[in-house]
């Protein structure tokens, strides 16, 4: 038998020459498969370090294509300046209320299904809820960030960064330009009214608020709590627990109302040139190893029930199904339609 | 007795001018002190006041690649600029002067123009221009947007030249006989340069500082050291920041010393 499908040497060789011919005939359009550029946004920080030095060479490896990763801010208004058939992006990177308005605005696909991406089939139901468009592929908690050495007790509800003693050393974001400090503000709502849209209600809270030291970004947040500028701040969990084995005096409380979700959605744009690389660069952000790592590298929970976190990591993130049931996920479309006149009035309640 | 003769009576005026120019002084270079202060501050985040001095955050800046490429592009572009605004704005100023153009006025104000719009609504136009045109987002595009940005201070710098040029110090060189082409390069070129040179140090400064026009125009792995560093702050605000600023002024301010060296801008600052 195995005589029978031996090769013999000139057999071999023609066999070779035939798919070296073949070679030579679909060189091209190989070529031009292996030339093909995926253009992306992605965060800067751990997660670009992470995304340059590991997950995006073993893409370009594997999918024989190349990757031009955009760093630099803003992303959604060069995306809308740019042309809807030949779009700057073919992913776009975002958190969840940026993609609601590129949504409105036609610069990105509704859905993302596990018919173009097999893996959508592994995430948790928040990933893919009706509050989101396109499809997470991280979320971190957005609750209480405070001092250990402040003689502060951990914060057990939203309403703990009312209290007095606080006043002048809590700390929460510029709302208009940050997701954070909206989300903390339909929190508000929730918190202090009949829900996330109670607007009334959160007007109110916020004016019990202050004094506040705001910020713009996450990354001013966690230095001042680092600083000891703040005693207590709305902050995301990854931003507390990255300092972890710095032996800094900070640490992370999720409060009893429930956590608020900061999802970090990949979406396709309808222009796309390359839109099947796009699914598979997607599909490859949510492979459990791909997940793991940058779970691991920066403290995201990872949307994939597939992943194994190790110890350390699963005892802290929101990796099993009861844990992400507490995420609370704002209704982004709500809040981006009322957001100029919300803008206005907490500008106004805060400039004092 | 020869003391009493000598002493100065107190001059109220003369002490208050001093006062105003220590307080203007105090209020320029603040700033920069309060930069150098976090940049050797060793601790993982800005804090006032510094518990040490540390080189930390200058090594950590210079270790990075992204830092390093970003300064070096910066530094490429700014210089290309510098030159690109001499010959362009040189030239402008020149025609503006005495190339009995028609509308001169309008001329003037056209090519001022660059400075009176949004520098964001300039870099977003381009970024579209460019994009519609179907070129992309090439580094010379990035350099002709900050020419565009740079000129103006060149056209301006020489017109104030230009104005107080006395002509018959040409008319003198031609009645001796020298060509049109000898008398500009031997004595125009010559009697504007400072005016033309101290508008490049302006046009490197405003391009390696220039971040509204370059933050629609830079592309991944091409972006210069004000995005960078923009970016960075989103994310990891410690001393590198401070660090980067420090080498930031003192690049700007070597350029100025060595073009002070080079061409004299004292005798621009004196006219």
């Amino acid at each position: 038998m195995i005589s029978r499908h031996k090769i013999s040497r000139r057999q071999a060789l023609r066999a070779s020459a035939g798919l070296a011919a073949i070679a030579a005939v679909g060189a091209p359009s190989i070529l031009h498969a292996q030339t093909r550029t995926l253009k992306i946004t992605t965060w800067g920080g751990k997660w670009g370090d992470v995304m340059k030095a590991t997950v995006l060479p073993a893409f370009e490896k594997e999918f024989k294509c190349t990757v031009s990763a955009d760093q630099a801010f803003p992303f959604v208004p060069k995306l809308q300046a740019s042309p809807r058939n030949d779009p700057i992006y073919d992913v776009l990177h975002t958190n969840s209320n940026e993609q609601w308005s590129s949504l409105v605005e036609g610069l990105v696909m509704d859905k993302i299904t596990a018919k173009e991406v097999p893996n959508v089939a592994d995430v948790y139901p928040y990933a893919v809820s009706d509050k989101i468009v396109g499809v997470t592929i991280f979320t971190s908690a957005i609750g209480l960030g405070f001092r250990t050495d402040k003689g502060l007790a951990k914060p057990t509800s939203w309403k703990d960064l009312a209290d007095p003693k606080l006043a002048g050393s809590r700390g929460g974001y510029i709302i208009p330009v940050n997701s954070l400090g909206q989300a903390h503000f339909m929190m508000l709502g929730k918190v202090y009214g009949k829900g996330l849209t109670d607007l009334d209600a959160a007007y109110k809270a916020l004016e019990t608020l202050k004094p506040i030291k705001l910020v713009d970004f996450t990354g001013q947040m966690e230095k001042m709590l680092l600083s000891g500028e703040v005693s207590m701040g709305v902050i995301h969990d990854s931003g507390v627990y990255r300092y972890d084995g710095q032996n800094q005096p900070v640490d992370f409380a999720g409060p009893s109302e429930g956590v608020l979700a900061l999802e970090q959605v990949l979406n396709v744009t309808p222009g796309s040139k390359v839109k099947d690389l796009a699914f598979g660069y997607i599909n490859y952000m949510l492979r459990p190893d791909v997940q793991k790592l940058l779970a691991e590298a920066v403290w995201y929970s990872p949307a994939s029930k597939k992943v194994k976190l190790d110890a350390k990591y699963d005892a802290r993130l929101l990796t099993t199904p009861a844990k992400v049931a507490t995420l609370i996920q704002p209704d982004w479309k709500w809040y981006n339609a009322r957001k100029e006149d919300i803008d206005a009035r907490v500008t106004k309640i805060l400039k004092g | 007795m020869s003391g009493a003769t000598n002493k100065r009576p107190f001059d109220a005026g003369h002490a208050a001018y001093l006062a105003l120019n220590i307080l203007l002084l105090v209020f320029l270079l603040a700033p920069i002190a309060i930069v150098l202060i976090f940049a050797l501050n060793p601790t993982p985040f800005i804090s006032f006041p510094p518990v040490g001095v540390s080189l930390r955050w200058f090594e950590k800046f210079f270790a990075s690649d992204e830092f390093m490429n970003a300064l070096w592009l910066s530094l490429w572009v700014a210089s290309v600029v510098l030159a690109l605004s001499v010959l362009i704005g040189g030239a402008c100023a020149l025609a503006l002067v005495r190339g009995c153009l028609p509308g001169r006025t309008f001329l003037t104000a056209f090519f001022m123009s660059p400075l009176m719009l949004p520098a964001i609504l300039t870099g977003l136009a381009l970024f579209q221009a460019y994009l519609l045109v179907g070129i992309g987002r090439p580094v010379w595009g990035l350099i002709l947007a900050h020419t565009l940005v740079a000129v103006p201070y060149v056209i301006r710098t020489t017109l104030a030249v230009l104005h107080n040029f006395d002509r018959r110090i040409e008319e003198a060189a031609a009645v001796l006989g020298a060509s049109p082409a000898r008398v500009f390069f031997e004595v125009t070129l010559p009697l504007i340069r400072p005016g033309v040179f101290a508008g490049g140090v302006f046009a490197f400064i405003v391009s390696f500082d220039q971040f509204p026009v370059s933050l629609f125009l830079v592309v991944p792995k091409g972006e210069t050291l004000p995005v960078v560093l923009f970016n960075y702050m989103k994310f990891d605000l410690d001393g590198a920041i401070a660090a980067a600023s420090m080498v930031s002024i003192l690049l700007a301010l070597s350029v100025v010393l060595v073009l002070e060296r080079l061409i004299g801008l004292k005798a621009y600052v004196k006219l």
